[in-house]
């Protein structure tokens, strides 16, 4: 223990002495956060509506459809209470509330006509006015089919205070995240393969040094590199962009460092099988990149084209990114995210077996 | 005198090849013992096997009373090992080096006392992989000795060394079995082994083929018959370059 306390402190003197190491694993992410916080990417696309059908009759059923046909507006069907959480987390623009009592039928003036809900996020303001006229219009165009002059229905707006979420907020865990991965991957692979080809691990080897000893004192020099890099980029995010992890500093790194984890025995799986360092980055480019992408990072894992989505939404990286999303913005505990720490222990135990069919002490 | 390195009917194959067929020899305490042959012979993997790094397909080796095959770890702990070659951690100094080997052998040393020994000390500060050649090759002989160990085995240990530092390496070999560490080397240079070794093994297509002091090997194969087919010069162009350019190592 007191061996592997040592052998850690002397390999975390040395990484910190390598400058190439220390940029990658502390500048480049820095880097990234600053670059892309302060772009605003994603600022408008598609507004979100969810709609509760508290009448579904034919009438409600063709209102409902001819909303589902406008491009601007991303339809779905959920109740009224659930939607309304969704909208104070912000993962909803609107809400609109189908009355049981809905129809579209003439009626004479000054009779009283149906009143639909609908619940704007006051966090999107832009999409609550665009989705809003463009109920509006429907409800027009409908109301003039049938009867040419009066509206035969109501629409009654109401606020709902959403969180404000900005790109950078969104942004911020995604960063977390790919950081935690690259670092992890990258920083185990290179130097292991570096050290196997040139026989310093033989050389390791031929003391008495139990190789356990010596992988925890590997595992822990980057686990303390993952930590302080979560902890620089959550300062940066928290003092530069004014975010505010809801859920907390702590359940942050926890989960971040499940995830270094769970790509270190990636890394030493890679490190084990490589012959050269030149085979590294391709290999670890081809396992990185598409998480890069499809993982929800710089933009919402739903941009990923639905057909691969069953794969992507199954993704390591996929799984960190929910998790520290939810914590980070939604407010989430661990028990909270359970269901993607759990993808994440069935991603370390895949990565686990590889690194000790792959990574052999006995093969240096 | 009595056996430290003992090793009976040694065998190891790597598929259809047969590195080592069933070799027998002894090392005994004190003595510079030098196992020579051209490359491929099976010198490094019956090194290896002996330092507890490969696994013997059949046949003993024991290092100080220790069957290596058995008990890896404890023989590890008796041994000093320089590997062919000799790389270590990058960005540690050479006195941190020394450290980190120590601490793996769980002991603790005068890392400086100990490059003092290699003639080191005046780099202790340098990055390891900024020192030269045959500063590195001091440097591994240091850190193979932080455990003290009864035997020390050294892999080619003057392979691509300039003359000056060829010399200088011989004269730490002989000062460490000077204070009591028998030494195991392997080579390919001839005047090495002569110069050196007390008693040499030699050994192709994995089996040891003579072995005995140099000086009986020479006599008996001119014993046989053998003449060189010129004059033997009193002086070669080694001794001319060391002539012009000194004796003294030539490091930056």
């Amino acid at each position: 223990m007191r061996q592997a306390l040592r052998l850690t402190l002397m390999y975390l003197r040395a990484y910190l002495r390598d400058r190439t190491a220390v940029f990658f694993s502390l500048v480049v992410p820095l880097m990234l956060l600053l670059i892309f916080g302060s772009l605003n990417l994603g600022a408008f696309g598609k507004v979100s509506l969810a709609i509760d059908d508290q009448a579904n009759n034919t009438g409600s059923q063709a209102f409902i459809s001819t909303l589902e046909k406008i491009d601007t507006l991303s339809v779905k069907h959920i109740s009224a209470d659930t939607a309304l959480a969704q909208l104070k987390r912000t993962e909803l623009d609107l809400l609109l509330v189908v009355p049981k009592d809905f129809a579209i039928a003439s009626t004479r003036a000054g009779q009283p006509v149906p009143t639909l809900t609908m619940y704007g996020n006051d966090a999107r303001p832009q999409q609550v006015s665009v989705g809003g006229s463009i109920i509006n219009e429907v409800i027009t165009k409908l109301s003039f089919a049938v009867n040419q002059s009066a509206p035969v229905v109501r629409l009654k707006q109401e606020d709902v205070q959403g969180v404000r979420l900005r790109y950078v907020d969104f942004l911020v865990p995604g960063i977390l995240g790919v950081n935690v991965m690259q670092l992890a991957i990258f920083s185990v692979a290179f130097a292991l393969v570096v050290d196997k080809r040139r026989g310093v691990l033989r050389r390791i080897m031929a003391t008495p040094l139990k190789p356990a000893t010596f992988l925890v004192s590997q595992v822990v020099t980057r686990l303390i590199m993952a930590t302080l890099q979560v902890l620089i980029m959550l300062a940066v995010s928290v003092f530069l962009f004014d975010v505010h992890p809801v859920g907390g500093i702590l359940p942050l790194l926890l989960v971040s460092l499940f995830g270094a984890v769970l790509f270190l025995t990636i890394g030493f799986a890679l490190a084990g099988w490589a012959e050269t360092e030149n085979q590294v980055p391709a290999i670890a480019q081809l396992i990185t990149l598409p998480q890069f992408f499809f993982s929800g990072v710089f933009f919402s894992k739903e941009a990923a084209p639905e057909l691969i989505r069953p794969v992507t939404n199954l993704l390591p990286l996929t799984f960190l990114n929910d998790a520290l999303r939810e914590i980070s913005v939604q407010g989430a505990g661990l028990w909270d995210v359970r269901g993607h720490l759990l993808g994440l222990l069935v991603w370390t135990i895949i990565g686990f077996a590889l690194a000790v069919r792959f990574f052999r002490f006995d093969r240096f | 005198m009595t056996a430290i390195v003992s090793v009976r009917d040694l065998r190891k194959h790597y598929g259809d090849i047969e590195a080592v067929r069933g070799i027998t020899f002894d090392v005994l305490e004190g003595e510079i013992f030098g196992l020579l042959g051209p490359n491929g012979a099976g010198k490094t993997t019956t090194v290896e096997i002996l330092e507890g790094l490969r696994k013997a397909d059949g046949g003993e080796a024991v290092v100080d009373g220790i069957d290596v095959s058995k008990d890896p770890a404890r023989a590890k702990e008796r041994v000093g090992v320089q590997l062919q070659q000799s790389a270590f951690p990058e960005n540690f100094t050479a006195k941190e080096t020394v450290e980190l080997f120590a601490l793996c052998y769980g002991v603790t040393v005068d890392a400086m006392a100990l490059l003092q020994e290699v003639d080191l000390a005046d780099k202790a500060g340098q990055r390891q992989e900024k020192l030269s050649g045959g500063q590195r090759q001091r440097l591994s002989i240091a850190t193979a000795l932080v455990n003290r160990p009864r035997v020390l085995f050294l892999d080619e240990p003057t392979t691509g060394l300039d003359p000056q530092a060829r010399r200088n390496l011989w004269e730490l070999v002989r000062g460490i079995r000077q204070a009591g560490t028998t030494v195991f080397l392997t080579t390919h240079y001839m005047d090495e082994a002569e110069v050196l070794c007390d008693r040499v093994a030699v050994m192709d297509h994995g089996q040891i083929i003579a072995m005995d002091a140099p000086r009986i090997l020479i006599t008996g194969l001119l014993g046989r018959g053998f003449s060189k087919p010129v004059i033997q010069q009193q002086a070669n162009l080694e001794d001319v370059f060391l002539d012009l350019t000194g004796h003294e190592l030539r490091e930056d």
